[in-house]
């Protein structure tokens, strides 16, 4: 048998009990819509839309469900993981090619991050008003707890917090290092030091919010039509801070080498363009997004979902986006 | 979008959407559930260009969505693939030419990103050197290039094989 033939066989067999699934058109459609929070890890290896957090998913996720794999841990699945996991918590640092992700469901936010960092994961944080958690407290993960993951992945855990006003910063509950910085619960609109004063009528903040997604010190929410799907949005802005805003003036000056124009925004230049799911290419049909720099060191992106976008028209969905970038400003 | 429109899209996922699947399994080298996502998203490109491409080969255009982001998928996520590889692929158990069939799956899969491309475009899919070219964005020589290649790592593990067991 020559190699060609021997290969296409291989091939064949390979993929013969494929099917794809009869649902498939409608999550397409579904899919196409597009307009899910986006949560994602942006930066040299990026898994762009791999990595977008399933929000809905997240939210059902409640802690007596998410802790299930957890109580796998006592069956043949998790058995191994036991030595693994505890050799990480320790501390000890011999290169561990794989270990699984510990169980941080119903811990307080402050002890978790401690917790993931030990293992040796970086943790990404989404702050979602969720009242059926206590507030400060973890009440989902991605991965699930027991999933095998190699040192250094990212852990993003979802806190529950709840919809009224910030508490006084001096209480300290959620204490130093977690997102007490998010500073978004007061009135919702301002995100990472980046306070919007303009909003299209009707949205209302999107009762979540997220750190790290997109990059070291990146901070990012929605905001959405009231009784839009949860885990849906309609505007969604990312604010970039530090070393994340010069990977995003980096992104700036890629779209500029694809051929877009910067337009005016506040005496401040901005490009306003359709962009992949990874966010860094210029595609048509993509998302209309509109990105800037607020100040050396600030830079803010903010999107429109595909489907507001169409309900709204596209020069108006523009006009939009222009109007937000406008009216942004950074925090007192 | 028209109704029509919209019962043309579902033909055509009747009548493609499998074989798509399958090709994007072998480009990527991913497990089912990996491509399937991959799958839906070219599909999710598709539909919205539909109205506009539909009587202009969607077929085409669909599997060079489908190829091109799996091959920038299986890049991006070499790491991942890595761990997925672990796993023994599915392979049914009665065929007598398991074991070979595995070690070209495997050798397959060692392939970088658009080498494998070129192999399963050009056996599996049956496609020509210049429209494999013309899928890839590349020039007929890489094509050939890059199917000598893979072909010879292939060959030479074949041969490995069949010696080890002669």
């Amino acid at each position: 048998m020559n190699v060609e033939e021997a290969l296409r066989e291989a091939m064949a067999a390979q993929v013969a009990g494929v099917h794809a699934s009869p649902s498939l058109g409608q999550a397409v459609r579904r899919g196409n819509r597009r307009h899910a929070v986006r949560f994602r890890v942006a930066g040299a290896v990026v898994l762009a839309g791999a990595v977008a957090v399933g929000v809905p998913v997240a939210l059902t996720a409640r802690p007596d469900t998410a802790s299930n794999p957890g109580s796998l841990a006592g069956t043949g699945a998790g058995g191994q993981g036991g030595p693994a996991a505890s050799a990480a918590a320790s501390g000890d640092t011999v290169a561990t090619p794989e270990v699984l992700v510990p169980d941080v469901v119903g811990k307080r936010a402050v002890e978790v991050d401690a917790i993931l960092k030990e293992a040796g994961y970086t943790v990404k944080v989404m702050k979602m008003v969720n009242d059926d958690a206590p507030a400060g407290t973890v009440f989902a993960q991605m991965p699930q707890p027991g999933t095998a993951a190699p040192p250094g992945a990212a852990v993003t855990i979802m806190i529950a917090t709840t919809a009224g006003p910030t508490p006084a910063p001096s209480e300290g509950a959620e204490g130093a290092g977690m997102p007490q910085d998010l500073g978004d619960l007061g009135d919702g609109r301002t995100l990472g030091g980046v306070h919007l004063g303009y909003l299209p009528e009707r949205l209302e903040w999107g009762k979540w919010s997220g750190k790290d997604g997109f990059g070291k010190e990146t901070y990012t929410t929605s905001w959405v039509e009231p009784g839009l799907e949860p885990g849906m949005y309609n505007v969604q802005m990312v604010v970039y801070r530090k070393d994340a805003a010069s990977v995003l003036a980096k992104r700036m000056q890629s779209f500029a080498a694809q051929g877009a124009e910067p337009v005016e925004v506040g005496g401040r230049k901005a490009y306003l363009v359709s962009v992949s799911e990874g966010g860094d290419r210029i595609l048509d049909g993509g998302t209309r997004t509109i990105v800037w720099t607020l100040a050396p060191g600030v830079g803010a992106e903010v999107m429109i979902s595909p489907d507001y976008a169409a309900k709204l028209g596209t020069a108006e969905a523009d006009k939009e986006l222009k109007k937000i970038a406008a009216g942004a400003a950074l925090g007192k | 979008m028209t109704e029509e429109d919209e019962a043309a899209f579902d033909e055509f996922l009747a009548a493609r959407s499998t074989a798509l699947l399958r090709t994007a399994i072998l480009v990527c080298g991913a497990s089912a559930s990996d491509a399937e996502d991959m799958v839906q998203n070219a599909l999710e490109k598709v539909y919205r260009h539909w109205p506009r491409i539909r009587h202009d080969n969607p077929e085409a255009y669909a599997r060079r969505v489908v190829v091109n982001g799996a091959i920038s998928k299986a890049r991006r996520r070499k790491v991942l693939q890595e761990i997925t590889f672990a796993q023994p692929p599915e392979t049914p158990v009665e065929s007598p030419d398991l074991g070979l069939r595995d070690v070209l799956v495997t050798e397959l899969r060692k392939l970088p990103a658009r080498m494998r491309a070129v192999l399963v475009l050009r056996y599996w899919e049956d496609m020509s050197e210049a429209e494999t070219a013309a899928l890839l964005g590349c020039s007929v020589g890489t094509v050939k290039s890059q199917a000598a290649r893979g072909l010879a790592r292939v060959r030479a593990r074949m041969e490995n094989l069949e010696g080890a067991s002669a």
